[in-house]
């Protein structure tokens, strides 16, 4: 027990710990003194880390639809449509492939003069600046995000799916349940544990793991508009020269994961006194 | 009980040391320039075009230190200064390191040492020392020269029936010019890129000596900027102005200056970019696609009257030398092979870049390479160079706005003025 404890007292607790502090300390001209919270002080007024945020709060009210897609094309491949096996392989294929390529995918497509807009002027409606508008931006890079990410969310519904009791889909079946009475009484209380997991994870996904496509779709523009907090920490870092300052932002960021796995946690143990 | 007790008391006295001080090393820590080798960070000696330029330098160094072993180490250029803040931070970085002129390098001087005493010998062959001085002492040395000449396509000129050896010198004029280029081939006047925020610090420095008067040009790099003159507002209504007129490649806000921009200029959809004078997007790269003749080079239109357009340069990378080194001498022994003539030379013909040694002899580049060097000596340092990177990078988020027009031009001043001021 107690080498186990030290392993993760060293390499866990106490570079976190290291970092927290360091989050307290200046940077610059003021490198190493401690300077209280005037770092957490910076970063609220710093309009760009408020626009993370933002973006963070955005990320939730989407997160509907990140689980959506996947939960209902895996009902289309369990309820075996025509063409079930192909498209689970399509589906997932994105999964394998790095953001750095979708995102430069993405950006052939979604440039100014690039196909996308090009279709869109063939049926008459005028080009979208789609990684140029600010309005726009962070919404085209959340959907390549979920394009490229879903398949992993796919692949666990399925599994979630060969869990379900068969004897009540055709019981719905006989009873002559259509296709949405049978999503919304009986696939989706049946998989009640999955959509949570599905949920919280595609949730830590979307705020660990976009800073690639941001990387490479908008480098956090237009105006600071494509902004989450991994790639402010990521700036404030290397381009600033500001490694406190990011530290006191990594301390934030480590927060609001640390809520969302609290409310995994809880999520998964009420479904557990459901069970 | 009593082992519990024990683990206890190391857990509770580690964490309790960890929330004492300081987790930033400040001290000056010894490094990998141990015994005999010094350790090399830059981006540069991967490429194959700087082959033969480091060669040179090493061999021009083991003359000197036959005995000192010099590893190269090649970091990826998006990557570089997030590596090398944390070496930095670490204490614990390489002896000698490449920079970017200005921002990048006056940010980082507290871990350099300063290299007067060493670079005497070739303060007179070398150009371009200014974006490495920072309190009058010198932190690196120029290995180029970085600047923004405004280039145009020589051939779209001839297609709409303008003299390509008569540029435009005011701006109503070169606007006119843009015009008739457009009416005939359909290109777009300037190349624009500014997806990373880099287009405004082209447009900035490129056109700036046209619009600012030499007192307040030289004022401006002396660090006395004056937002509220006119002519700085100037500058940045000209940028929405051109943009709102349709004088830019379409979709500026979404294009990457690189090398998405250059790529519209290389491929004639646009007569004119302000592009580089080293590295990517300058004469070397433009000539391979549109041949070394058709490559003009011009100064910046007169949009002042009364203003005295002039080439703006400055040193453009250089290597400089960590203050943790073990034998500061070598180290900048080091860096002065880097800078010898015939490593230079060699940079100069492989990469295509201006190399600060301005005794090599250009004469057989193509008139871009000899319009920009005979442009040098009356030549100031870039305006945007002069800003620091926090200035430089909320300046690439305003000219966006002023792009989408969420933002006036006195509203994107006052910001500007207000972080320049707070330094």
């Amino acid at each position: 027990m107690a080498p186990a404890v030290l392993i993760i007292v060293v390499l866990r607790l106490w570079p976190l710990l290291l970092g927290v502090n360091f989050s307290f300390t200046g940077d610059g001209e003021r490198n190493g003194a401690m300077v209280g919270l005037d770092n957490y002080r910076d970063l609220l007024d710093d309009p760009l880390f408020r626009t993370a945020l933002r973006n963070v709060g955005l990320l939730v009210l989407l997160l509907p639809i990140a689980v959506a897609i996947p939960g209902l094309l895996a009902t289309f491949i369990y309820l075996r449509v025509p063409g079930h096996r192909l498209f689970r392989s399509v589906y997932f294929f994105p999964a394998v492939l790095s953001p750095v390529i979708v995102g430069a995918i993405f950006n052939l497509l979604l440039a100014f003069d690039g196909p996308l807009n090009e279709l869109l002027g063939g049926v008459g409606i005028g080009p979208v600046d789609w990684l140029g508008d600010p309005k726009v931006a962070i919404f085209a890079v959340v959907g390549v995000q979920i394009w490229a990410t879903f398949g992993m969310a796919l692949v666990v519904f399925l599994a979630g799916f060969a869990t379900l009791d068969p004897a009540l889909l055709d019981a719905s079946r006989v009873d002559g349940a259509s296709l949405a009475q049978t999503i919304w009484h009986v696939i989706i209380p049946g998989l009640n544990r999955t959509i949570q997991f599905v949920f919280v994870t595609t949730m830590i996904g979307m705020l660990t793991s976009m800073f690639g496509l941001l990387y490479i779709m908008t480098g956090g523009g237009p105006e600071g508009s494509t902004y989450l907090p991994e790639f402010y920490i990521w700036v404030q870092q290397g381009q600033m020269n500001r490694p406190a300052l990011a530290s006191a932002a990594s301390t934030a960021l480590f927060l609001i994961m640390l809520i969302v796995g609290l409310l995994q946690i809880g999520l998964l143990r009420r479904a557990g006194r459901e069970d | 009980m009593k082992q519990r007790a024990r683990w206890s008391a190391v857990l509770i006295v580690g964490l309790a040391l960890a929330g004492c001080g300081s987790a930033s090393d400040s001290g000056d820590k010894p490094s990998g320039g141990a015994t005999g080798k010094l350790v090399v960070w830059d981006w540069k000696s991967g490429d194959a075009t700087a082959k033969s330029y480091i060669e040179k330098a090493k061999a021009d160094f083991a003359k000197k230190h036959s005995g000192v072993t010099v590893e190269f180490v090649a970091q990826p250029f998006e990557q570089y200064y997030t590596l090398l803040g944390a070496a930095i931070q670490a204490g614990k970085g390489p002896d000698v390191m490449l920079f970017n002129g200005g921002g990048q390098i006056r940010d980082r001087v507290d871990a350099l040492l300063p290299l007067d005493q060493y670079v005497g010998e070739d303060k007179q062959r070398l150009a371009g020392w200014d974006a490495f001085t920072k309190d009058s002492k010198i932190y690196a040395a120029p290995v180029t020269l970085q600047g923004h000449p405004i280039y145009y396509n020589r051939s779209l000129y001839r297609k709409a029936g303008l003299d390509p050896e008569q540029p435009a010198t005011t701006w109503d004029t070169f606007v006119a010019d843009c015009q008739a280029i457009t009416k005939a081939t359909k290109a777009k006047c300037f190349a624009q890129g500014n997806k990373e925020g880099i287009g405004i610090q082209f447009f900035l420095s490129g056109l700036g000596s046209g619009i600012l008067t030499t007192q307040e040009y030289d004022d401006w790099i002396a660090g006395k900027r004056n937002w509220n003159s006119p002519n700085v507002k100037r500058v940045f209504s000209l940028w929405k102005e051109v943009n709102d007129k349709g004088l830019n490649s379409d979709g500026a806000n979404s294009t990457a200056m690189f090398n998405d921009a250059f790529a519209v200029f290389q491929s004639s959809k646009a007569s004119h970019v302000i592009g580089l004078m080293s590295d990517i997007g300058h004469w070397k790269d433009f000539a391979e696609f549109l041949e070394a003749d058709n490559v003009g080079v011009m100064k910046a239109p007169v949009v002042t009257p009364g203003t005295t357009p002039s080439l703006p340069y400055d040193g453009g990378i250089g290597y400089a030398v960590a203050k943790w080194t073990k034998d500061p001498t070598v180290a900048a022994d080091l860096v002065r092979s880097l800078t010898s003539t015939d490593a230079l030379k060699a940079f100069y013909a492989d990469a295509g870049a201006i190399a600060s040694d301005t005794t090599i002899d250009v004469s057989s580049a193509g008139p871009a390479v000899a319009a920009i060097v005979s442009d040098l000596k009356e030549g100031k340092p870039a305006l945007h160079v002069a800003l620091s990177s926090k200035t430089i990078e909320l300046m690439g988020r305003l000219s966006q706005q002023l792009l989408s027009g969420s933002i006036t031009v006195d509203k994107a001043v006052e910001q500007l003025a207000k972080s320049d001021q707070a330094g």
